[in-house]
């Protein structure tokens, strides 16, 4: 499985730097939590990677594929999904133009509504995901719904990368318990999942490895094992 | 094919209010005028629609796409101008004549589409400038004069008849056909409604958005052209002056039809719901020897009431 590599990525926002020098591995297979602190640079960093945003500096790889100035229509292709923390979704659209959004399936050149109505029950139904209806706008689904419609469409055409900014803020408990169980499905199959999160009990029940960020620098990156929960806390907050 | 999808618009905008309120327009004039059900009339009705129809279906993509665009009556008053001058100059006639406008209207809308891509200024600004622009061109290159006495045949255009309808109105009705199967069936179509329901999200999704726009004011302009060959064969003349204020019309029909001002929702069937109810109003109201004075009134007080109808609608919003 492809590693996925940034090399002395930097990014600025006008005259402030947000990301300095991020040098970083994730393997596949495993889940990485990155954690910090409210403008620490952690969406920013995922933004990145998917493309949203390019690096003023550095190298951004998957395997072969250098990612560093692709656009997110690039990084789709090549198997990076990201699920927003604004969730990216169109809420005036049904469930099915936001499952396809931007990959609509066509067939002479025309959409093809009935392969993508039954495909997406189909993948709706075997992630577990029940939604009262498929043609209603999304923006009158609830959180917890909307979620997963931006969790189902990042995993709709099998993701070699997921990368999750927040993906457990708007849900209930036992939504929660259900993000985490397909976090490890996700992992068993091998993809590199990317998860940032500030519920630290949420990040140590799925990661392998947990990465702080604070003022866009790396300042602690370790095997959740050799790590805890006050020490993850203390490297956040210390000045 | 249509019925289901017909049915499904109802239910998405405010399509059914709209409907509802023409058939109610309908009835006042038939009790009204006896002239106004008549089969010639109602032709009539779409003959004179032709011209805001057609620019109201361009204007369908703009707005579904987040946009204004305020030049499209300009831009149709310029093409009306260009074509009418190729047709005198150059001799050109039929299809000939119809490329020329389209690609008039088409240029102007390249230049709004790829001016708003680069100023990331709202598009309101950029074709209120084109707006001026555009229109003191085809002033300009009339000197200020319309273009009349155009030869006999591209006047007839106009004439032409199939079925009992004008060709004017046939092309306006080929034209919703097009923008129909278009904005539904396509992934352009898609991308539109999707970019006004949300730029930050079709950008993450990776929708190439300044295309996406370049493509959408192109296709509005092409609209416009066409609707500009429409007005010159119509009045036989090549107007500078052609179509003043035509750009609200048309942003009121396809307001009219429920669709969403600031993108993300709207319908062919609620736009050719919304010119008919302004073209209904129109001839109506010519019937019943209105002045036109009230008749700029009455477009005010049904938009504002097609308002208030669409808050007890199905979906108010
Ligand atoms: N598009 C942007 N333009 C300018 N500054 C930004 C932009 N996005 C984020 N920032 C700034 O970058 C810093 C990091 O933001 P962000 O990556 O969202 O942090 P986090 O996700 O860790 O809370 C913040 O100071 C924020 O104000
Ligand atoms: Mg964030």
């Amino acid at each position: 499985m492809a590693e996925l590599k940034l090399r002395a990525v930097k990014k600025m926002f006008g005259a402030t730097t947000v990301l300095q020098d991020i040098s970083v591995e994730f393997a596949g297979g495993t889940v990485t939590s990155i954690v910090g602190d409210n403008g620490a640079g952690k969406s920013t960093l995922c933004k990145t990677i998917a493309g949203v945003y390019h690096p003023d500096k550095g190298e951004i790889e998957l395997g072969d594929l250098k990612l560093t100035h692709l656009g997110p229509h690039e990084t789709r292709e090549a198997g990076i999904e990201m699920i927003y923390q604004d969730l990216a979704l169109a809420k005036q659209h049904d469930v099915i133009s936001n499952l396809y959004f931007g990959r609509e399936k066509t067939r002479f050149g025309f959409l093809d509504q009935k392969a993508m109505t039954e495909n997406a029950q189909a993948v709706l139904e075997t992630m577990g995901t029940k939604l009262p209806s498929l043609t209603k706008p999304v923006g009158l689904l609830s959180g917890g719904q909307q979620q997963a419609v931006a969790i189902a469409r990042a995993l709709l055409f099998s993701p070699r990368v997921l990368i999750m900014d927040e993906p457990t803020a708007a849900l209930a408990a036992r939504e929660i318990e259900h993000t985490l169980d397909l976090i490890k499905r996700l992992k068993e199959r091998g993809l590199i999942v990317i998860l940032i999160s500030h519920r630290l009990n949420d990040v140590f029940a799925v990661s392998d490895r947990i990465i702080v960020l604070r003022s866009g620098m790396i300042v602690a990156d370790k095997s959740v094992h050799e790590t805890s929960m006050q020490e993850v806390v203390a490297q956040i907050m210390s000045a | 094919m249509f019925a289901k999808e017909f049915l499904r618009d109802i239910n998405k905008t405010s399509l059914l209010q709209c409907i509802v309120f023409l058939l109610a327009m309908c009835l006042f004039f038939a009790l009204n005028s006896s002239a106004f059900i008549s089969p010639i009339n109602l032709c009539n009705i779409l003959t004179a629609s032709s011209v805001i129809g057609l620019m109201a279906v361009g204007a369908t993509f703009v707005i579904a796409s987040g946009c204004i665009d305020l030049a499209a009556a300009s831009i149709m008053a310029l093409s009306s101008v260009t074509c009418a001058w190729a047709a005198q100059n150059l001799h050109y006639d039929g299809l000939a004549l119809v490329g020329i406008a389209v690609a008039t209207g088409a240029l102007c809308g390249l230049t709004s589409g790829f001016l708003i891509n680069f100023t990331k200024a709202p598009s309101f600004i950029i074709t209120l400038g084109m707006l001026s622009i555009s229109r003191a061109l085809a002033f300009i290159l009339t000197g200020g004069i319309p273009i009349y006495g155009l030869e006999e045949r591209v006047t007839k255009i106009a004439e032409m008849q199939w079925f009992g309808l004008s060709l004017p109105a046939l092309i306006m009705l080929g034209g919703m056909l097009v923008g129909y199967l278009l904005l539904t069936r396509t992934r352009f179509g898609a991308h539109s409604l999707l970019l006004g329901d949300s730029q930050a999200a079709s950008e993450a999704m990776g929708l190439r958005v300044p295309l996406l726009r370049l493509a959408i004011f192109v296709l509005a302009g092409c609209f416009s052209g066409l609707a500009g060959f429409i007005f010159m064969a119509r009045t036989n003349s090549g107007d500078p002056s052609a179509g003043m204020n035509y750009e609200l019309t048309v942003i009121t029909a396809v307001v009219l039809g429920g669709a969403n001002l600031f993108g993300g929702r709207a319908t062919i069937f609620g736009t050719l719901a919304g010119v008919l109810c302004l073209g209904v109003l129109q001839n109506g109201l010519n019937l019943m020897a209105i002045s036109t004075f009230y008749q700029t009134l009455f477009i005010g007080i049904v938009l504002i009431l097609a308002s208030l109808l669409r808050r007890f609608g199905p979906n108010n919003g």
